[in-house]
């Protein structure tokens, strides 16, 4: 059987091509980083604030750390390539501002964390919001960290002096990033007002496999007067299912009877 | 855009009442005490059991017995904290007020910091994902004008909008609510939809605005008269092609320039009570009545020709006038009275021509006298002077007769040993006294000679003479 060679593609296409996909892949997975950051985020000051919460950021973030760098220069090294095709630059383009905008949102979440350690630490239990929450982060951190289960029985020791040079070590990310965002705007000049988005207008509605928790969030948002109306609507309506049913019951009895 | 919007607490940028959150903050922290706060209790949501609910009766009780105050105004701090976003109601989400009675709120941790479009754009598109493309008006409202701002980075907010809402599905069911209700209480604090107060006040709607001297500065900035460009560069082109040959250091000076060669003939040659003026000082003098006021040369020239016309009283004025407001606080008044006997009283001796408004605020202004209490009226009689006055002087034959008098300095030529010999004899100058006193015995003559007649004692001198 002779060998086909299916690959005949433009050597040099075939490499941009890739270089897309790649630079693609790798602004996903920073996007995918930055939204559950944003969420473990959320739970600083919160009830469910751990010493393990914070480790779990420290991890999302130096995740996020390494992937903006690899990004970073990845693109910042394409951009500058002067030789590259149009549709290539516009489609690098897209990813550059998919990227500064994840970097932004990024720092955002890092300062709130870096504020808001500030004011609650998580050995002072007692001063914590009491917001509801019950579950922690984990699976979230998981998620980030593209790992099956994070470890359990690494069970963070409080050291002394661990906070302050945890936030040294954050004030350091904050100004690594801040320096990022500069040195793009530096080296790479993209016109923002000319980029031109592919996707929809509205997210797509995710095929609700989840329906539990959207008919929770629906009841919650329902006005309160309608709650007990709701309640009494079902009752009414329970009752009138058994009482047909009563009847078919009946019914079938009677004719099994009279037949 | 620059993506340093992100960097320090720039949204906000006025806090006003921060000093009362901190308070506020004290509080909140009281009552989230597990022994001596607010009772919490469990939220039942379908089959869940969501924890740390409160009830508004509960709060409204504890903030009364806390700090010591009527149940109305415990209803109305308690309001308070909802609208800064430390408690949100459960029910009833859109109204941000604290009801007393078995409502459910729930604490969050407030953040002051500052909130991003996109990060708001990211949270309506994850609505819209819950909602399955059913937003409230407001909010979608908000979303289109969002997707027309935002538009290049559409893409990303979509994906990002994709990913929080998967991330948010790894958590437990009841934390998903919360973290839902939390979101959603967040935005509603500070992006408020209609007719819902918020704390915040920020926007285009907001009821205080510190900021009212910068819109004021706007605002007169757009009232302001503009010239546009073109005119004004002519109106420059033409001032520099008049005076470029006036100008000491674009043109040479004649005779020569004392800086240079220490030889102060220019300025002997130019002084003020000098006979006969030089060629470019009267030549300068036809440029604008204002040139010729200032020079006091030739408002003496101008005086002369006026005298001849009968049409003195105006100048007379206006030098009156100038006099009131660079003189002394101490004789103002006393100038006042002189000025309005003299100028603007009904058969005055020497009475303007002025018309009937300003005339009025004029002597209606000399009740209190000020300052500028003269300017109207001095600004009309200088326009009466430029427009007729002026021209018929610059035509006149005491114009034409003081242009041929003028000098004519020729330019000077030194050899560099003349230059030294100069500098050598350099003289001193008329000392500043004996200049002064030129100018006390000039102006006693000036004032004698224009002094109203005396009828009485000419009557008396013709008698004498019989």
């Amino acid at each position: 059987m002779p060998l086909v060679n299916n690959k005949v593609g433009d050597d040099c296409t075939v490499g941009t091509d890739k270089v897309l996909v790649d630079g693609k892949a790798l602004v996903d997975s920073l996007i995918k980083v930055v939204a559950c950051y944003r969420h473990l985020a959320s739970c600083v000051g919160g009830c469910t604030d751990s010493l393990q919460l914070r480790d779990e950021l420290r991890q999302t973030r130096e995740k996020a750390q390494k992937l903006s760098v690899s990004i970073c220069q990845h693109l910042t090294s394409h951009l500058r390539d002067k030789s590259l095709p149009e549709e290539q630059r516009k489609e690098m383009e897209l990813l550059w501002v998919a990227f500064s905008s994840s970097l932004e949102l990024l720092h955002i979440d890092m300062c709130k964390v870096f504020n808001m350690g500030d004011i609650f630490s998580p050995a002072n239990t007692a001063a914590l919001v009491q917001t509801g929450l019950q579950g922690g982060g984990s699976e979230v951190a998981a998620r980030a960290l593209s790992l099956p289960d994070l470890n359990e029985a690494q069970t963070p020791t409080p050291a002394d002096g661990l906070e302050s040079q945890e936030r040294n070590t954050m004030e350091k990310e904050i100004s690594q990033i801040d320096h990022m965002i500069d040195d793009m705007e530096m080296k790479v000049n993209v016109l923002r007002w000319m980029v031109e988005p592919h996707g929809p207008q509205y997210a797509d509605p995710l095929s609700s496999t989840d329906s539990a928790s959207l008919a929770l969030l629906s009841v919650d948002e329902e006005q309160p007067g309608h709650q007990p109306l709701c309640q009494r609507s079902r009752i009414f309506v329970l009752l009138l299912l058994f009482a047909v049913v009563l009847l078919a019951a009946t019914l079938s009895v009677c004719v099994v009877f009279f037949s | 855009m620059t993506i340093r919007t992100a960097r320090p607490d720039r949204g906000q940028h006025f806090r006003p009442r921060i000093h009362c959150i901190k308070k506020l903050e004290a509080i909140v922290v009281e009552m989230q005490d597990l022994k001596s706060g607010v009772k919490g209790s469990e939220q039942k949501l379908n089959v869940t059991k969501i924890p740390h609910v409160i009830t508004g009766q509960d709060i409204i009780t504890w903030i009364a017995s806390k700090m010591k105050i009527e149940t109305e105004e415990a209803h109305v701090f308690g309001t308070m904290l909802v609208a800064y976003g430390y408690i949100y109601p459960l029910q009833n989400h859109k109204k941000l007020v604290m009801c007393n009675d078995t409502s459910l709120y729930r604490f969050q941790v407030k953040l002051n910091t500052c909130f991003l479009i996109p990060a708001y754009t990211i949270y309506l598109a994850k609505r819209n994902i819950r909602k399955k493309g059913m937003l409230e008006p407001y909010e979608q409202v908000h979303y289109n004008h969002l997707h027309e701002w935002l538009n290049h980075k559409w893409d990303f907010i979509v994906m990002q909008a994709t990913e929080q809402y998967k991330a948010g599905k790894e958590r437990m069911k009841p934390d998903c609510v919360v973290f839902d209700c939390q979101e959603r209480a967040y935005w509603i604090v500070n992006r408020p939809p209609r007719r819902t107060h918020s704390a915040m006040d920020c926007g285009p709607e907001r009821l205080i605005d510190p900021s009212a001297d910068e819109n004021i500065f706007y605002q007169q900035a757009i009232m302001r008269s503009k010239v546009k460009s073109s005119v004004s560069l002519g109106a420059l082109v033409k001032y520099v092609t008049n005076y470029k040959n006036h100008d000491a250091f674009l043109a040479p000076c004649l005779p020569s320039n004392p800086w240079q060669t220490d030889n102060d003939a220019y300025w002997t040659l130019n002084m003020r009570r000098v006979d006969v003026p030089t060629k470019m000082r009267v030549e300068r003098w036809s440029f604008s009545l204002f040139e010729l006021l200032t020079d006091l040369r030739g408002r003496d020239d101008f005086k002369i020709f006026l005298k001849k016309e009968f049409s003195g009283e105006n100048l007379a004025f206006w030098e009156a006038a100038e006099e009131l407001k660079w003189g002394t606080a101490s004789s103002m008044s006393t100038k006042a009275e002189t000025i309005f006997k003299t100028f603007l009283a009904p058969g005055a001796p020497r009475w303007i021509n002025i018309d009937g408004r300003t005339m009025g605020l004029t002597v209606k202004g000399l009740d209190h006298p000020h300052r500028y209490v003269l300017e109207a009226a001095q600004t009309h009689v200088f326009l009466l002077m430029k427009k007729d006055t002026f021209f018929r002087y610059l035509k006149s034959p005491v114009y034409k007769d003081i242009q041929k008098k003028a000098l004519n300095p020729e330019p000077h030529n030194f050899s560099p040993a003349q230059l030294e010999q100069n500098a050598l004899t350099r003289s001193l100058g008329i000392h500043p006294i004996i200049l002064w006193q030129q100018e006390e015995e000039e102006k006693a003559k000036a004032a004698a000679a224009s002094a109203p007649v005396d009828v009485k004692a000419m009557m008396s001198k013709i008698d004498r003479k019989k």
